[in-house]
């Protein structure tokens, strides 16, 4: 019996561990071959600055690329998604998160290499939407796929989905810790051992494959010192709270996009193309607002680099364009436009602010750093992560103490007025509601009728009350449910409606006509909330047709609450 | 400023054909030219490369000077009268050349392989072997100093180059668009992997001039790469930029007071080419054969700083010849000089020649109109 445990548990220690580790290995080279193609198409699609450069001798052919190959990668990106993935929109985010916290069916692979593919297209020729997302979902694409995998571990499929997506951001950042806080903090919306630990060895086999692999320059990389005046963290606080009304500016302008891509252009697929074509014809103007924008990134990180007219204009295009593109359905995240927006806008404070309050500050870098970090945190509900990758990536204190102040004032603001991120938004646009923590969302997914009971009292609409009265006493039950011949239920009737009627009369004139009634769809979380002030004794449920399927007893929704509730804070205390 | 190099050269050409005349007495073979750099550097050659070449084969050896660009190649071959038959030329400049047409093909096959039998393709560092041009040697552009004009905190760094406050004094700059974008930017803790990206933009271009109009005043310009030299142990300068071959000899073999800072060093490479249209095409391919054989490449190597490209024959680079200095840690590759070093990115530099020279341009009359 004892040898059977330990067998039963180094089994299971070994199996995460592998999975872990080879979850961990496939997102971080999957992420590397994402991030090296769009690098590859930016080169040959004339997309970078540097390939551009070199093709300036040829100034028409730049010219003719920048306006044609972002419409003609929405085309594209608009009919791959259209025909090849089966939920007509790019996967992202969102529907890594649901993966992870419902049972329900995930996207599927084809749908999600579909959608990978129109990320690609998207971001390789020059759409201003983020890598961050694609890579997040590639990541959690390959966790379910593990996931489905007969290892009779537990919770296998979110625990494997973390894993994937834990390597990806660490891959991507070059921050495991990160990437590691990402899983936890978007994606399972828990801390317990039992994930804890092959998520941290996929992040960390993440950063390994990283590091031996793939070298490329950081995100970002800044010298800083140290913050020279106490009364700078004031500053901010107060950038922080800029920031959330800048994040709050900018969801705003994705529902506003959204919402005008629907009305006015009728064909979905054309959509994108519709805005590359706005893309590019801005660029010719403002080329800072193709593709991801490394270099500009990297500008406003340096004095001098940009006026503050200028950086005006260029944060505003960007922000218009981002929201554009995301609306019109170019496919990619909004993370990477969150932090190159937040650093210019940073940048932009930093050189705001001593106009305003003439006192000395530490320069521009913390600024924008914390500019970056605040709006970032801010869209994607992510603060810890942010805080992390700048510390992570820069390795100073003094700057992610900043940084830090910064994202908790955005996301004490953004969270009262947004709601916690743009993927908690989606989610319950979705009907998938996390406001109020994983409990209500996740009893909003399980249909009640799954503890339905066929055992009830049935009468017909022809019998007498007396007949029923005399079947109910039978029954021992104090509700009968009045069906006619096609098995439609009509109503209930109620032993204390019908201790003192005559027995010959009909029961259609005893009947309740208005009742609480469930249908197939009724989830646990709607069920419980429609038993306030029920007297009865079970709910009756019925299909489409209004056909009697069976009852649900009060105590039945009580134990669906129970058991559900149960599972969760079961997984979440879970050791490994 | 400027010593008459006609003096020079015609001491080393009559030095080169000494041997020869002894050798070939009527039928003397033509001469091959050698387009190169000049100064201790071609001195070096002139000990590897050049006289071992004549007397082996007999061929004499005469050098013009070069300076570097593909404009005058174009000009010399516009001239009609093709005279140059091998140039030493900057990488970058190679392959601009190659690509325009101006150079003859160079058949791999002739190049010998390693003393210990290596293939040439595998002894050579990667990307060297090319359809018109060899890569031989790794240089580099620091940035030096005068010890005298800083006795006290000595700079050692890009930044320091641009911080005339704390290290006051001329500069003395290379006055082509070489370098001086790379620097600017650097100076400014842009890291080395971005340079190229950022300067790709015209804000990067914008930025660096704005860096570079800092120290516009205390500029003193340089063409020939035996000015910084000059320059600094004359105190006309108190940092320059220049070649660290030439800074190493004076330091080394002449005892100047110079020292080089490695932070930020511009790493590039000499290729040897066939200009096309020589009617000694033949003997041009010979001698590069000869000049990057392992044993030659390290008997430059072991006259001055500049590192061999091929691994044969690094691993021969020992003491100075003359001097008996251990060379390794003058040389631009060695770990220690790496950390914050630029690579030339070669595609780039061929390719953005004309944007170069017009951003170039534009700075300096910008100078002028603020004068």
């Amino acid at each position: 019996m004892d040898r059977k445990i330990v067998a039963q548990v180094v089994y299971q220690i070994s199996a995460v561990t592998v999975v872990a580790i080879l979850l961990g290995g496939i997102a971080s080279l999957a992420a590397i071959g994402f991030v090296e193609a769009v690098h590859y198409l930016n080169g040959k699609l004339l997309i970078s600055p540097y390939a551009r450069v070199l093709a300036e001798d040829q100034h028409s052919l730049v010219v003719a690329a920048t306006l044609l190959v972002p419409a003609t990668g929405g085309l594209i990106v608009g009919l791959v998604v259209h025909f090849l993935v089966r939920q007509k929109r790019g996967l992202s985010p969102p529907d890594a998160i649901l993966a992870a916290q419902t049972s329900g069916p995930a996207p599927g692979f084809p749908s999600g290499v579909a959608s990978t593919l129109a990320a690609l297209v998207s971001l390789g020729s020059g759409a201003s939407v983020g890598q961050y997302g694609p890579l997040v979902y590639l990541g959690a694409m390959f966790g379910s796929l593990v996931g489905r995998l007969k290892l009779n571990l537990r919770h296998q499929r979110s625990i494997a989905i973390a894993c994937g997506v834990a390597a990806a951001i660490s891959t991507a950042f070059n921050a495991p810790i990160a990437g590691l806080v990402f899983a936890h903090e978007v994606i399972l919306r828990h801390y317990s051992l039992r994930a804890f630990a092959p998520v941290t060895v996929a992040a960390a086999t993440g950063y390994i494959v990283a590091n031996v692999i793939f070298d490329r320059p950081a995100l970002f990389l800044v010298s800083f010192n140290e913050v020279a005046h106490t009364y700078e963290y004031v500053f901010f606080a107060l950038e922080g709270v800029l920031c959330a009304g800048m994040a709050w500016v900018f969801m705003r302008l994705l529902r506003v996009s959204t919402s005008t891509a629907e009305r006015y252009i009728l064909w979905p697929w054309a959509r994108p193309a519709i805005a590359g074509l706005m893309v590019g014809v801005v660029a010719l103007w403002i080329p800072e607002v193709l593709g991801i924008g490394q270099e500009t990134l990297r500008f406003a990180t340096i004095e001098g680099a940009f006026g503050i007219g200028e950086l005006g204009l260029i944060i505003t295009a960007k922000l218009v364009l981002t929201a554009v593109c995301v609306g019109f359905g170019f496919v990619g995240g909004v993370f990477s436009p969150a932090l190159l927006i937040g650093i210019l806008f940073g940048a932009f404070y930093g050189l705001v602010l001593p106009y305003l309050l003439p006192v000395p500050h530490s320069g521009l870098v913390v600024y924008a750093i914390c500019g970056m970090m605040a709006l970032a945190s801010s869209v994607i509900g992510a603060p810890l992560t942010t805080i992390l990758i700048v510390f992570e990536l820069t390795r100073s204190y003094d700057l992610t103490i900043a940084a830090m102040v910064s994202v908790v004032f955005a996301n004490l603001i953004s969270y009262r007025v947004i709601g916690r991120s743009l993927f908690d938004l989606q989610l319950r646009s979705w009907g998938f509601d996390l406001s109020l923590g994983r409990d209500k969302a996740i009893l909003q997914t399980h249909p009640i009728r799954d503890f339905l009971s066929t055992e009830y009292t049935a009468a017909s609409d022809r019998d007498t009350v007396g007949e029923v009265r005399q079947r109910l006493v039978d029954d021992h039950r104090s509700e009968a449910m009045v069906l006619d011949h096609n098995g439609r239920l009509l109503g209930v009737i109620r032993l204390q409606g019908i201790v003192n009627s005559e027995a010959q009369l009909s029961v259609m004139e005893a009947i309740i006509p208005s009742f609480t009634i469930f249908d197939e769809q009724t989830s646990v979380w709607q069920s419980m909330e429609s038993l306030r002030g029920f007297l009865g004794e079970a709910v009756p449920l019925v299909n489409e047709y209004g056909q009697l399927l069976g009852v649900v007893a009060e105590e039945a929704v009580i134990r669906a609450y129970l058991e559900i509730v149960h599972d969760l804070r079961e997984e979440e205390n879970e050791a490994a | 400023m400027k010593r008459p190099s006609w003096v020079v050269l015609s001491w080393m050409v009559a030095s080169v054909f000494t041997p020869a005349m002894s050798l070939g007495q009527d039928n003397r073979p033509e001469p091959l030219t050698v387009a190169t750099w000049g100064g201790a550097y071609e001195e070096s050659q002139r000990r590897a490369y050049f006289a071992p070449f004549t007397e082996a084969t007999g061929i004499p050896i005469k050098t013009v000077h070069y300076d570097g660009g593909i404009r005058v190649l174009q000009e010399h071959l516009a001239s009609g009268e093709v005279e140059w038959d091998v140039i030493d030329m900057i990488q970058s400049d190679a392959s601009a050349a190659c690509d325009a047409g101006l150079l003859a093909p160079i058949d791999p096959g002739m190049l010998a392989p390693a003393p210990d039998g290596t293939p040439a393709q595998e002894d050579f560092m990667e990307g060297a072997i090319n359809r018109c041009f060899i890569t031989q040697i790794v240089f580099s552009t620091v940035i030096a100093f005068d010890d005298r004009a800083f006795p006290g905190v000595k700079p050692d760094s890009v930044e320091d180059f641009f911080d005339l406050e704390t290290f006051p004094g001329k500069r003395a700059l290379r006055k082509a668009p070489v370098g001086l974008a790379e620097w600017a930017l650097l100076s400014l803790s842009v890291p080395q992997e971005q340079l190229y990206d950022l300067l790709s933009t015209r804000r990067g271009l914008d930025l660096a001039a704005r860096r570079l109009d800092e120290i516009r005043d205390s500029i003193i310009w340089w063409t020939r790469g035996v000015e910084p030299v000059e320059l600094l142990t004359s105190g006309q300068a108190a940092m320059a930029t220049g070649y660290n071959g030439r800074f190493f000899h004076a330091r080394v073999m002449e005892g100047a007071p110079i020292s080089v800072i490695w932070d930020g060093q511009l790493i590039g490479f000499n290729s040897w080419t066939i200009l096309r249209g020589t009617d000694q095409a033949e003997q041009a391919a010979r001698f590069i054969a000869f000049a990057t054989r392992a044993e030659n490449m390290a008997t430059q190597a072991s006259l001055i700083s500049y590192g061999p490209a091929r691994k044969s024959a690094q691993q021969r680079v020992g003491l100075h010849t003359d001097v008996g200095v251990p060379m390794m840690p003058y040389m631009p590759t060695a770990s220690a000089h790496m950390e914050r070093a630029v690579i030339r990115d070669h595609r780039w530099y061929s390719q953005t020649g004309e944007l170069r020279e017009q951003w170039f341009r534009e700075w300096l009359e910008a100078g002028k109109t603020g004068e």
